[in-house]
Order: C-alpha cells, then sequence, then structure tokens
C-alpha cells in the first residue's frame, strides 16, 4: 500500500485549517534560528532541492515543506507555520521557498541570544527526564547539604584537652586545623617539647611509631580510653573527646 | 527440491538461537523451519503489550518457558503518560496461566501489576523461577507475600524502581523455611522496613546467593551481618549508607566487605556518611560495576573511589563528581563501557557543582571502551561534541540532557545542530540517541542522512517545522522507537510518512502541533496502527477537526484496538469514527 500518497488526498483543507489551534500544549518557539550568519540562503535551497530529489513528489501531496513551488503550497507554509511559530520565518513565503533572508537572519540571532527565555526547567512537566527512583533523593540530599553546610561551618573551631602523665598543665589543640594523624602528632610534640623525648623531627613521629616512651590515647564518646591511629582521620575527629599522652603500657595499664 | 536434515538435528541447531530477531529470521525460510521453530522456542519478548494478542501468541509458541513483556511508553517515566491509560498485565496472566502452566521465567516492565495477578502467577506455574517487575505499580506487599508462599522454586525477585505499596515488612517471612533456592533478591525500591530477622534467616539458607540488594531502610550496623552470611555475594546494595561513627561498626564493616572476594557490583549508598566510605575500599579494584546515583558524596570522596576501581565497566554517579573526578575516571579505569552521570539537583538554576561539558570530554578521550552515556549538566558546546565524537566513533548510546531546555552552544550562542550532527555521523554503530539543547532542522537532516542504525530517538524542546520530522521518518532506516515531546512538528510530515510507522514499535509525540483531524485520517487509513489520541484537557468527543491533540501515541499491532482505555484516550479510526472506549 502507497501509505504515504495516496494517503493525503484527502487533508489538503483539512489538517492546515486554521491556526485554531492553541497555546496550551505547544509552547512560544520563538526565536529559533536555524543558520548562522555565514549560511547564506543557498543552503536552504540545496537542503530543499534534496529533500525533494529524494521525495516522489505527488501533485496531490501537500507537504508544504517547501517543495511545492508556488500555488497552493505555499499557503499550507504559512498556515502550518501560523499553528505552531508565531514567530516563524515564513512570512516571506509568498514565494517559491522558505527562504530566510539576512536581514531577518540578523534579527533573529539577536533574540536567540537575548530571548533564550524557554519554559524554566523547574515548572515543565517530566522535565528534566529524570526516573522517579532518582527525584527523591533529590530533595532529600539538598536539605542534607544546607544542614551540613551549615553545620561544618558552625564547627570550624574543633578544639580537645590534651593532658600528658606527669604535667600538670594540659594543653589544647584545634583537631580541623589538621587533617591527618601526622600533623597532630607533630603539634603535640611541639607543644609538650623537651618532656616527650629527644625528637628528631625527621621520620615519622615517634608518638605514633610507638617507639617513645609515651603513647598518644584518646577518650571516645563512651567514655573508653583508645590507642589514636587506628581508624580512619574523620571518623576520629568525629568520635574524640579529649586527648591523653600516657607513659608507655610497661609503667600503664590504660590500654 | 531441498534436501533436510532430520528434524531433531535442525532443532538442535536451532536450540543455539537464543536472539528473537534471529529466530524470526529462521522462522521465514520455510514452512517447515516455521513449523519447527515454532515449537522449540523458549522465549518471547513483547515490546508491547497491546501489539499482540496473547492467544495468538500461545497458539503459535506453545512451550514458551521465559516471558518478557512491556507496557506503558518510554516517557512513562517522566510522568507524561497518565495515569490510567493502560497496560494492565492481568488479562496476560489470565492468557498464559492456561497456556504455559510450565512456565519459568516473568519479566514485565512500565506495567500496572496487581496483588490479584501477582497471587495467579504464584498459584498457576508449579516450576515458577524468575519474577523480574521493572518501574511497576499497582501492587503491595500482600502480593509479595503470595510470591514469597507459593512459589517453591523462586531464584530471583527483582523490583527495580517500582511503586509498591508497604502494608507490611512480614511479606519476607512467607518465603518457607525449605525454600533455599535463591539466586538473586532485589527489594531496593520497598519504601518501608522489611523484617530484619526473616531476612537474615533467608539469606542465611540460599547459598545460592549471589544478588542481594537492599532498601533504605536497613541500617549501616547490620550490613556486616549479611554480608558474613553470604561472601558468595556477586553484586551488593547496601541500604542507607549512614550511621552513627563508631569505630567498632566501621571494623565489622571492613572486615565483612574483604570477605567478599567475588564482589563485582556495588549499588544503593543511599545518604552517605563519608568516613564509612573506605570499608568497602578492598572492594574496589574488582568491581566492574558501580551505582553511587543516590551517594551524597563530595567530588574528593568519589574521586578517591573510582581512582581505585581499575576494573569498572559501568560507573553511575551524581554529579557531584565534578570534572575533576571524571578526569581522574579517564586516568584510572581503561575499561569503562557505560557512563551515567545524574544532576543532584536539576531545579535551579546554578548547582554549586563543577561538572562541565569538560568532565565528559575527559572521559571520551580516556576510555576507550566507552559506548553508553547518559550526562546531565549545565552547558554544552558543539566543539566539546565533535571533540567527543571525534574521540569515541565506537559510541552506541548518547544521552545528553542539558538541564535548560533549547539552551545553546554556550560559547558561541549557536544552536548544537553541527554538535549532534557530529555525533551521528562519526558514531556508525549509534542505535540510541536522546538530544537537548537549542536545535534546529537541521540536526534532524543529519540525523535522517546519518543516523542509519539509530533504533530509538528521544526528542525535546527541538526543530522548527515538519521538515525536521519528516528528515528523519524518511532517513532513518532502523528506527523502531520516536519520542517527541514539545516540538512544533505536525501533520504533514506524519502523514506524508505513515506506512514508515508500521515499520516501527511506536511513536510518541506530546505538546506538538498534530491535529485531530489528521490523527483520525491516519487511524482510518491504517488499519495496522493503533493511533491513540491521549487528551486530558479536552472532552475528546467535542474536540474540533483542526486543535492540536494533547498527546498522541501510535504503535503497530495485530491485536486491533484495544478496549482498556480510560475515557481520556481514544483509538482513531476503528469502528468507523473516534474509536469509543469501553470502560473497564
Amino acid at each position: 500500500m502507497d501509505g504515504t500518497l495516496g494517503l493525503l488526498g484527502g487533508i489538503h483543507g483539512g489538517a492546515d485549517g486554521g491556526g485554531g489551534g492553541d497555546g496550551g500544549g505547544v509552547p512560544s518557539c520563538g526565536s529559533i534560528l536555524t543558520n548562522s550568519k555565514e549560511d547564506d540562503t543557498m543552503n536552504d535551497q540545496d537542503m530543499l532541492a534534496e529533500v525533494s530529489s529524494s521525495y516522489p513528489v505527488d501533485d496531490d501531496l501537500e507537504l508544504g515543506l517547501g517543495l511545492r513551488i508556488g500555488g497552493g503550497g505555499s499557503n499550507a507554509i504559512q498556515e502550518g507555520s501560523r499553528i505552531l511559530r508565531p514567530n516563524s520565518c515564513s512570512s516571506s513565503s509568498s514565494s517559491s521557498s522558505v527562504n530566510i533572508t539576512n536581514s531577518s537572519i540578523a534579527g533573529f540571532k539577536k533574540s536567540a541570544i537575548d530571548s533564550v527565555s524557554p519554559p524554566n526547567a523547574a515548572s515543565v512537566v517530566g522535565w528534566p527526564p529524570i526516573r522517579r527512583a532518582h527525584r527523591m533523593p533529590i530533595l532529600a540530599n539538598r536539605i542534607k547539604s544546607e544542614r551540613k553546610e551549615y553545620s561544618s561551618r558552625a564547627k570550624s573551631y574543633l578544639s580537645v584537652k590534651v593532658n600528658m602523665d606527669g604535667t600538670l598543665i594540659g594543653r589544647k589543640v584545634d583537631l580541623n586545623a589538621h587533617n591527618s594523624y601526622e600533623t597532630l602528632a607533630r603539634t603535640l610534640e611541639n607543644m609538650f617539647y623537651g618532656r616527650l623525648s629527644n625528637t628528631e623531627t625527621i621520620g615519622r613521629s615517634r608518638l605514633l611509631s610507638g617507639t617513645s616512651e609515651f603513647v598518644l590515647t584518646y577518650e571516645d564518646k563512651d567514655g573508653d580510653c583508645m590507642l589514636v591511629g587506628d581508624v580512619p582521620w574523620q571518623m576520629f575527629v568525629s568520635s574524640v573527646k579529649r586527648l591523653r599522652i600516657l607513659r608507655s603500657p610497661k609503667s600503664r595499664n590504660c590500654i | 527440491m531441498a534436501y533436510s536434515f532430520p528434524e531433531e538435528v535442525l532443532e538442535h541447531v536451532f536450540s543455539f538461537i537464543s536472539s528473537e530477531k534471529d529466530r524470526n529470521a529462521v522462522s521465514l525460510v520455510c514452512k517447515s523451519w516455521y513449523e519447527m521453530e515454532r515449537w522449540c522456542r523458549r522465549r518471547i519478548f513483547v515490546g508491547n503489550c497491546y501489539a499482540v494478542n496473547p492467544k495468538i501468541m500461545i497458539r503459535r509458541f506453545p512451550e514458551v518457558k521465559s516471558i518478557e513483556l512491556k507496557g506503558k511508553p518510554h516517557f512513562a517515566d517522566f510522568n507524561l503518560v497518565p495515569e490510567g491509560w493502560g497496560g494492565y498485565v492481568y488479562p496476560w496472566i489470565v492468557e498464559i496461566a492456561r497456556g504455559y502452566p510450565c512456565l519459568e521465567e516473568i519479566r514485565l516492565k512500565r506495567m500496572v501489576v496487581t496483588d490479584e495477578s501477582l497471587e495467579l502467577i504464584s498459584k498457576s506455574f508449579k516450576n515458577f523461577k524468575v519474577l523480574v517487575l521493572s518501574s511497576c505499580e499497582g501492587f503491595s506487599t500482600d502480593g509479595l507475600a503470595a510470591i514469597a508462599a507459593n512459589c517453591r522454586n523462586l531464584r530471583v525477585l527483582e523490583l527495580r524502581e517500582c511503586e509498591v505499596e508497604d502494608l507490611s515488612g512480614h511479606w519476607l517471612s512467607h518465603f518457607p523455611d525449605s525454600c533455599t533456592s535463591l539466586e538473586s533478591l532485589n527489594i531496593a525500591c520497598l519504601l518501608s522496613e522489611v523484617s530484619f530477622s526473616a531476612l537474615e534467616r533467608l539469606v542465611a539458607r540460599s547459598p545460592n546467593l549471589k544478588t542481594l540488594r537492599l532498601n533504605r531502610n536497613v541500617p549501616l550496623e547490620k550490613l556486616s551481618t549479611l554480608l558474613q552470611l553470604a561472601p558468595q555475594l556477586v553484586e551488593f546494595g547496601t541500604g542507607v549508607y549512614s550511621a552513627e561513627i563508631r569505630s567498632d561498626v566501621y571494623a565489622s564493616l571492613t572486615e565483612a566487605f574483604s570477605g567478599c572476594k567475588n564482589l563485582k557490583g556495588l549499588s544503593g549508598f543511599w545518604e552517605v556518611i563519608p568516613a564509612y566510605l573506605p570499608a568497602f575500599y578492598s572492594v574496589c579494584s574488582r568491581l566492574t560495576t558501580l551505582n553511587l546515583s543516590y551517594a551524597t558524596a563530595q567530588s574528593p570522596e568519589l574521586t578517591k573511589i573510582v581512582s581505585q576501581c581499575h576494573n569498572l565497566q559501568r560507573l553511575l554517579v551524581l554529579d557531584y563528581i565534578e570534572d575533576t573526578g571524571l578526569n581522574a575516571l579517564a586516568l584510572s579505569c581503561k575499561d569503562l563501557q557505560e557512563l551515567r552521570v545524574f544532576p543532584s539537583d536539576p531545579f535551579v538554576a546554578d548547582a554549586n557543582v563543577l561538572l562541565t561539558e569538560q568532565g565528559l570530554v575527559s572521559v571520551s578521550e580516556g576510555c576507550p571502551k566507552l559506548q553508553s552515556v547518559l550526562y546531565f549538566c549545565r552547558q554544552m558546546s558543539n566543539s566539546a561534541l565533535i571533540t567527543i565524537a571525534n574521540n569515541r566513533p565506537n559510541l552506541t548510546c548518547f544521552r545528553l540532557c542539558i538541564l535548560e531546555p533549547r539552551a545553546p552552544d554556550y560559547v558561541t550562542f549557536e544552536p548544537l545542530d553541527a554538535g549532534f550532527g557530529a555525533i551521528v555521523e562519526n558514531c556508525k554503530q549509534l542505535r540510541r540517541l536522546s538530544m537537548s539543547g537549542l536545535l534546529t532542522d537541521r540536526v534532524f537532516e543529519h540525523i535522517g542522512t546519518h543516523g542509519k542504525k539509530l533504533d530509538m530517538l528521544s526528542v525535546a524542546f527541538a526543530g522548527e517545522s515538519d521538515l525536521g520530522l519528516h528528515h528523519v521518518l524518511s532517513g532513518c532506516d532502523s528506527l523502531r522507537k520516536l519520542e517527541i515531546r514539545d516540538c512544533p512538528f505536525g501533520d504533514k510530515a506524519l502523514l506524508a510518512n505513515a506506512s514508515k510507522l508500521e515499520t516501527m514499535r511506536s511513536l510518541w509525540m506530546s505538546s506538538c502541533g498534530v491535529s485531530f483531524g489528521a490523527c483520525k485520517l491516519l487511524g482510518e487509513k491504517m488499519p495496522g496502527l493503533n493511533v491513540e489520541v491521549i487528551d486530558e484537557r479536552e472532552n475528546l468527543d467535542s474536540l474540533h477537526e483542526s486543535c492540536p491533540v494533547e498527546k498522541l501515541y501510535i504503535y503497530r499491532t495485530v491485536a486491533g484496538q484495544r478496549f482498556d482505555m480510560p475515557d481520556f484516550v481514544r483509538t482513531m479510526g476503528k469502528d468507523g469514527g473516534g474509536g469509543v472506549p469501553i470502560k473497564c
């Protein structure tokens, strides 16, 4: 069955009928520009020629794609366009083919830049195309990340007490100023310099490596005394309440 | 005169042919092959449940073991198909319960599945093994309880992104103690809590369990228990990945993960607490699939993870990964085949994430096996697209969503025709394409000229005239699914290419300019098509000929028009009129 050509006998009058349509479901496609400034009208004609040669033209055919030269065709173009695109360029198509003149190119280009104000993404149904499963977490995450931001700003200074065996006066250290155990240990060694060891500053902190006579411990949320260094840094920071530098296990039974 | 092999030999040969397309080709060779083939076909795939009648199917293929059905059109995923449109599976279940008592597998996508249907399934097939429901709705945990209780040899129960009415978490307890055959359990989409002890016992008595995807409510602290019971898991989906930070929980989780030597795929990760992420580092180097698309981790953490996944083939992630993370991905994951980047905050104009077109360009440069892309971003340029096309001519699936409709090339302000044109021209094996941004009829010309292998095309807010649609319908030889929204396409191209529609599975057009009269004409002239007009705004009985319809869904069918439509859907041109539906 020649489903294409024979079919269209009937629609000549019908489908093109009034610009009735509506504004409702059809968005204003406004100022969409086909060609950049460099393109000239030759391109359109090439395009049309290509289409018309690949597609058999029937006299009854009412495609309105610019295949028909003159006659009723152009009316169809205008009508069809008017339904869909109020600002279409086919206002100039009273003659043969859909022609974009240079002036209208310039005009369109300007408005293309100014007024690409398509429907706001947030107000269009089903846009952006994200499945429901991915939509719900999004809102939850937004709330969460706002909360996180707020709370991390509030916690920008996290200081804990540090006490050392044999020293009456404790110190305080800001944990958020560090991002690893190494730097923390060095800071502590500096704070209690002279009391910890005759420290070489090269190599790993002796506090952490277990070669010092002292050991670095902390008290966690549950009140337990734990060895520093076992868990990832972030986890440590979230659970530490205070630090203690103790003499090595031979002399203390804390650990 | 043809000499032929004895039937048994041919049957044996046919048993190696599994693809539907090949099987269909085999059945066209001659009558005897048709006969032989139809008796030994074991799997049926019905891409549109309204395209064929189950009775016809059962008559032709009497010994089927596995059925896959799809219902609603793809755009239903984005709320474009009104509720009540259709896609009911019950009538199918009734027929196949009668016709295929030995059926073993049912896979459904985008269908309305009721508890009744589930119950019928559970009671009708004595050897039922596999139930996979993707994007389905209409059932509750009661239906699941029936499946659990009655399917003695159940191996696979997967609920992928379904909407389930959660009446009780105790449906899991309906699996009898004698059920030890479970290989795959996916309950990720369930919203309420399942009974953990029932879950634990089920996992403990399922030695063949390879896939376990939990829902959000399974707490992080309990994960290690499950992992220790099932160290043979290949695919695992966590619940919420957050808990109060405790080193004992961390330690046992780490140990549990490292005990899973076969783990290849991870998913879940709702609400991530970064401190717990290192717990699964030990499995990273073995992972081939990683789904972090719900994970609220930031770029540094995500980068750290992907940098360790040297065998990764498939990554789903939020745009939190940012360009830097994608650069790391490009450096570390040379086996990457599929990348999906989802937007963390799609409804604001300016997100705080530094994800641009550059990330995608990097991955296209660094990952030679990249075939499939789904990318949400806020800006794109023709030059980036052209670079991607040049880097990766082996792309088979390219879906780009620029969040703002009709956004032009952000550098030149031109339409993105050239960029997408380069994609279709260079990627000669491209089967699936989704476009966005500012696009004129030009891009459709490129698609019609070069997209010869294109199977599915999704278009939104694009084009200028019917010429665009015409290019696609007349040029894309392999096109089977076309879905269009908010484009200025009217009657002409559609009517001029009416016979093309019979070679396709379906065409969806919403918020375009196709008139009611054209739909009527199409429906009348093309008996092999169902032309469904979907319009909730207007009373369809009083719609004027020239009025554009809200939504249009055209699909080829040998089943004739359907009778389960709501009143806002009409099948045009059948029964000499507008096709009045019977309310069901």
